[in-house]
Formats: C-alpha cells, structure tokens, sequence
C-alpha cells in the first residue's frame, strides 16, 4: 500500500482501486488456474465424491448420471481399512516410510558435509551423488533390476566372489544373499511380517533420490560462515566438535526439508516397485500405490474403482494432514 | 578448513571409493547396452575378447522405441512450455499484485507438490472421455494439460523466489514512467528472471520426462513415452537385457544432457526449492 501511495503521489496518476487490481490480477492467474482447476481440482474432487459410491471403470461414477449412481456411504472406507490386502500394502508403504526417510537423510547429510570439508574437487564429487536424480525412477528400476540379477547382477557376483553367500535362520529372522528380489527373507514380528524384499526396492530408490540430499544441505552448508568454523578451530576445536557443535545445529532447517520430502517421495511411491516386481512376488512388495493402481486399472470388470479411490483420499489425507503447519507456513510466508 | 593430511588422504579415499560405488549401476546399463546379450551372461565387467557395439541401440530403436522417444519430446516440451508460460504469468501476479482469495489459492497449489498424483489419477480417465480428450493426438493435450495443471504448484512456489528478487525500486520507477503491469512483467520482470525460469524449465522438464504413472494410465499404446515403453520391455520372464539397457540409457540421456548443459541452473533451483522450506 505505501509503495502505491509513494508512487500516486510522485507520479500524480490515478490510484488504482483494490478490486480494478484484482481483476488484472485475475488476468494473469487465469491461464494457470484453468489448467489447474479442470485438470487438478475437478478430479481431486471428483474423486472425493466417487469414493462415495460403487463403481468400476468400465462403468465410472459420473456427477451427471444420478441415474446410475450406487451410493454406498462409508463402505468404501470401511472394506478398505478391514481388507488384509491393504494392511498388506500399509505395512510395507510403512517400510518405505521409515527407512527411507533415515537412509536418504542420514546418508546424504554425511556426504555432503565430508564434501564440504574436502577444499578440492568438491563439485566434482556432488555431481556423482545428484546425478542419478535425473535418471526416471523406471530406468532406476530397470538398473537396479540388472544389479539384482541372480546370474550376472553385480550384487549377485560380488557377493559370491566375495565369500559372503550365506543364508541365515534364526527363528523370526530369515535372510539370504543373492535372491534380492525373489526371496531376500522376512522378519517375524508375530503380529506381522517384515519382507526384506521391500529393502531391495528401497535402496534404488535411495539410489536415485540421495542427490536431492546433498543439493539441500550443500546449500545449509554455503550459508554457514566461514568466520564461525574459524572461530571455533582457534578456540581448539577439532575437526569432529566443529561439525557436532556448529554444523549440525545450522543445518536443522535443511534436515526438516530433506525428511518431510523423502516421507512425501516413500509414501507416493509407485514407479521403483511397479518396473522391479509389480509389487511381488505375490503381494510382497506392494505398495499402497500399486495395490491402487491394480484395484482401478487393473481388474477392470469388478466394480473396484470406489474402493481405489478411498485408498488415495486415505494417502492424499495423510499427506496433507502431515503436511499441514509445512503449506501453512509456507502460504504465510510466499503471500 | 585446517586439516592434517591424513584427515583429507582418507577423506578423498573415502569419497573417491563411494563416488565410484555410486557410479556402478549406470555403468551396468551403459556396458549392457553396448555389448551383445550372451557377452553380458560373463558379467560386464569381464573384458576378455570384448566387443563392443551400437546394435543394441539399433534393433531397440527399429522395434519402436523411436516412436516413444518422439511421443516423450511432445508431451516433455509441450509441458514444459505450457507450464513455464502460465506460470510465469501467474506468479507476477502472486508476487506484485494483491487480489481476492489470493492466499487461497497459493495454499491449493502448493498441495499440489504434497499430495500423490493417484489423488487424481482415476476420474481422470472418464474425464478425459467426457471432453473427447482420449481420441488420437488429443491424448498429446489431455496429458499436456495435466502435467500443467499438476506442476502449477512447483511452477509458483519456484518462479516466485526468483520473482520477488526483482528490485522493488525498478518496478516503482517503471510504474512512474506510466508502464502498464503487462509491460512490466515483459521488459522488466521477464528478463530479469530468466536464469530461474530456465531452473524451473529444467526441473519440470526432467520431471515430465520421468513421469511414468500419468502416462502408462492415460495414453494409448501409440502415444506413450519412453518410460512406458521401458516398462513394458522390462519383463523378468524375458531376456532382453540388451534391448532395454538400450532403451534405459535412451530414457536417460536427454535429461542429463541437459543436465550436464545447464548444471548450474539446476542446481539452483533445487536450492530455491530447498533453502526457501
């Protein structure tokens, strides 16, 4: 407001008034918002209301055919969360969700800060770790599909030239070498299992999505000042005080980012699990997106589609609710 | 940094020896492509007798991977123009202007880089039939137009970090000698702002490319991309490794050609995205 008065005053021209503002504004929002309405709030919507009713794809609920509508309430949700095969599919999204997160985390932040610390060559370094993220996560899939190969993967030889090919059974812990995507071993919590075969998927993942790590905390790194780390090695600290007592602390805000994205990436994951197994062998790997995936596109004759469309407002509701104080913030802070 | 020379020999050991580890699966697919298929059984880091060659590429390319890498550069261009375009305008107006539900709108699109895209996913495909967008080349913009609709969200969030950089007194000047918003935002706003808009092309280029999902859901057999048809040679039940190593490094490569390009860029707008958390 200031600024336009300044201006109004200096330059005698007509102030302009709120809502002749808003219009033009609306004119430079309008291409966007149309793509974004028609192409992004129409559907999310649509399929909120669909997740209401029975319907398959074949035959898809429609918001101007009251005719064929099959209301059902609840029921979508309520077969959802009483099916085994969506506990299945939670149970190893929760995987996902747990080590995920950890390993991008933990591993990119180690990395970046032995980078910083090297006074050559660091770009050249950072480079090798950010460049599989411009890999697509289907030739991700596809790579680490040749590592795991059980006759000439890498992983497979290495571990046979290595004299490490083993297998063990302890009880509730089974795991052997060189079957990574066939039968990697399970553990036994009682209530349920863990299939190991999940963290074969997520080290690909990891793989291809560590380079989003080292990018944020590099940039943590860049605002640290050098006169601080200074300070603190003239004071007598080593090198190890130095990255506890002054780096870390700085690079909170980078670790929240880099955790809150990988925990968006592991519970959206589809493209990893659908080129290495399709989410097998039988439902080992499935994915509360693939197991989505299949239900609507999939068994295209039984009437699934209702019930694909509650498992993604029950992903996209977790998200948002997760997310919630991020976008808030966010809007606060942008407008 | 002071560190004694032990510290930097194991550092750069380390870093050299994890850098290399790092680098082990592009080099599987980059080896298996250009070997022959019974060469690859060996295992690729076996040398004796190698041969290498392109044939890989070339039976990839005649059994149709051409068609998909063409379909990959119009839906990845047509995208990415359409998305940068809007968007650009849009943000101007989120960062220079105030206008009603403003705040309500920012706050939908940024749920757009939260949610997963099967949010979406399944009316789509009715939708699409209801507005005639499933028949033919249509498909190029029905999916044109939900990539735009999907980014909208990064497109903003990105643009107007680089955006609100625009000096305050350049557009307060501007606004004296009588110029109109829309002149701003084209001799002034634009030009300035170029080096974001290229990161933000960049990363929604990279992103459009990778997309598998939305492709594989909504296109016909003969206007998929490239990921789609990766995916469909991927079959543990076949053995065509040197077929779809070829078709891997061919899904690869125009990303990280423009990657290795325009490093900078990217980098910097991942940082926008990172910093600005």
């Amino acid at each position: 407001m200031e600024r336009r008065d300044r201006a109004h005053v200096m330059s005698g021209r007509a102030l302009e008034r709120p809502d002749r503002e808003s219009r033009l504004a609306y004119a430079f929002v309008f291409p966007l918002l149309l793509a974004f309405v028609f192409f992004y709030l129409w559907p999310a919507f649509n399929t909120l209301a669909g997740s209401l009713f029975r319907w398959g794809l074949l035959n898809p609920w429609s918001i101007a055919q009251p005719a064929d509508w099959d209301f059902v309430g609840l029921q979508n949700y309520v077969d959802t969360l009483t099916s085994a095969r969506f506990w299945n599919a939670a149970i190893n999204t929760g995987i996902w969700l747990v080590i995920f997160p950890i390993l991008v985390t933990v591993v990119s932040l180690v990395l970046s800060i032995r980078i910083w610390q090297t006074p050559r060559a660091g770009a050249t370094f950072r480079t090798v770790f950010i460049l599989p993220m411009t890999i697509s996560l289907a030739a991700a899939g596809v790579i680490w599909t040749f590592m795991y190969d059980p006759d000439f993967g890498v992983l497979t030889r290495f571990v046979e030239w290595a004299g490490i090919d083993f297998a063990i059974d302890w009880g509730p812990i089974r795991f052997q070498t060189s079957q990574w995507l066939s039968d990697p071993g399970i553990i036994d919590l009682g209530f349920s299992q863990i299939r190991l075969v999940n963290l074969s998927l997520i080290v690909a993942g990891f793989w291809a999505f560590t380079g989003f790590g080292v990018i944020t905390f590099t940039a943590g790194l860049t605002a640290v000042s050098s006169e601080l780390v200074e300070a603190a090695q003239v004071d007598g600290a080593t090198t190890r005080q130095v990255i506890r007592n002054v780096l870390i602390p700085q690079l909170k805000g980078p670790m929240t980012v880099v955790a809150t994205i990988s925990v968006i990436f592991a519970l959206r994951t589809f493209d990893v699990v659908w080129v290495i197994t399709q989410g097998g062998p039988a439902q080992d790997s499935e994915v509360l997106a693939v197991l989505l995936w299949k239900q609507a596109f999939v068994f295209l004759d039984s009437p699934q589609a209702g019930l694909a469309t509650a498992v993604a407002i029950i992903m996209s509701a977790v998200l948002i609710v997760g997310a919630w104080p991020y976008l808030r913030g966010l809007t606060r802070e942008k407008t | 940094m002071r560190q004694s020379r032990l510290t930097l020999t194991l550092l750069y050991g380390g870093l050299t020896v994890f850098s290399l580890l790092w680098l082990v699966p592009v080099m599987t697919a980059f080896m298996t492509s250009i070997r022959p298929l019974d060469e690859i059984r060996g295992g690729w880091w076996n040398f004796d007798n190698a041969t290498f060659t392109f044939d890989n590429y070339v039976r990839a390319w005649d059994q149709g991977l051409a068609s998909f890498v063409a379909n990959s550069f119009i839906i990845t261009l047509g995208s990415v123009a359409l998305t940068v375009a809007t968007g650009a305008l849009a943000t101007y107006a989120f960062v220079h202007l105030s206008f009603r539900f403003k705040r309500l709108w920012f706050f939908l699109l940024i749920t757009t880089m939260i949610v997963p895209i099967q949010l979406i996913l399944i009316p789509l495909l009715p939708w699409f039939r209801t507005l005639g967008l499933d028949q033919g080349a249509w498909q190029f913009v029905g999916i044109v137009l939900v990539h735009t609709g999907f980014g909208a969200g990064w497109a903003v969030f990105m643009l107007s970090s680089f955006f609100r950089a625009v000096p305050k007194e350049m557009l307060e000047a501007g606004q004296i000698d009588g110029a109109s918003h829309w002149d701003q935002f084209r001799r002034l706003v634009l030009p300035l702002a170029l080096p974001g808009i290229v990161s933000f092309a960049i990363i929604d280029f990279i992103f459009v490319w990778n997309d598998l999902l939305l492709a594989l859901t909504l296109l016909q057999r003969e206007f998929q991309p490239i990921q789609v048809g990766l995916a469909n040679l991927q079959s543990p039940h076949l053995a065509q490794q040197d077929l779809v190593s070829a078709g891997a490094i061919l899904a690869i490569l125009p990303p990280l050609v423009l990657f290795s390009a325009l490093n900078r860029y990217y980098v910097r707008g991942l940082f926008a995205g990172g910093t600005k958390g």
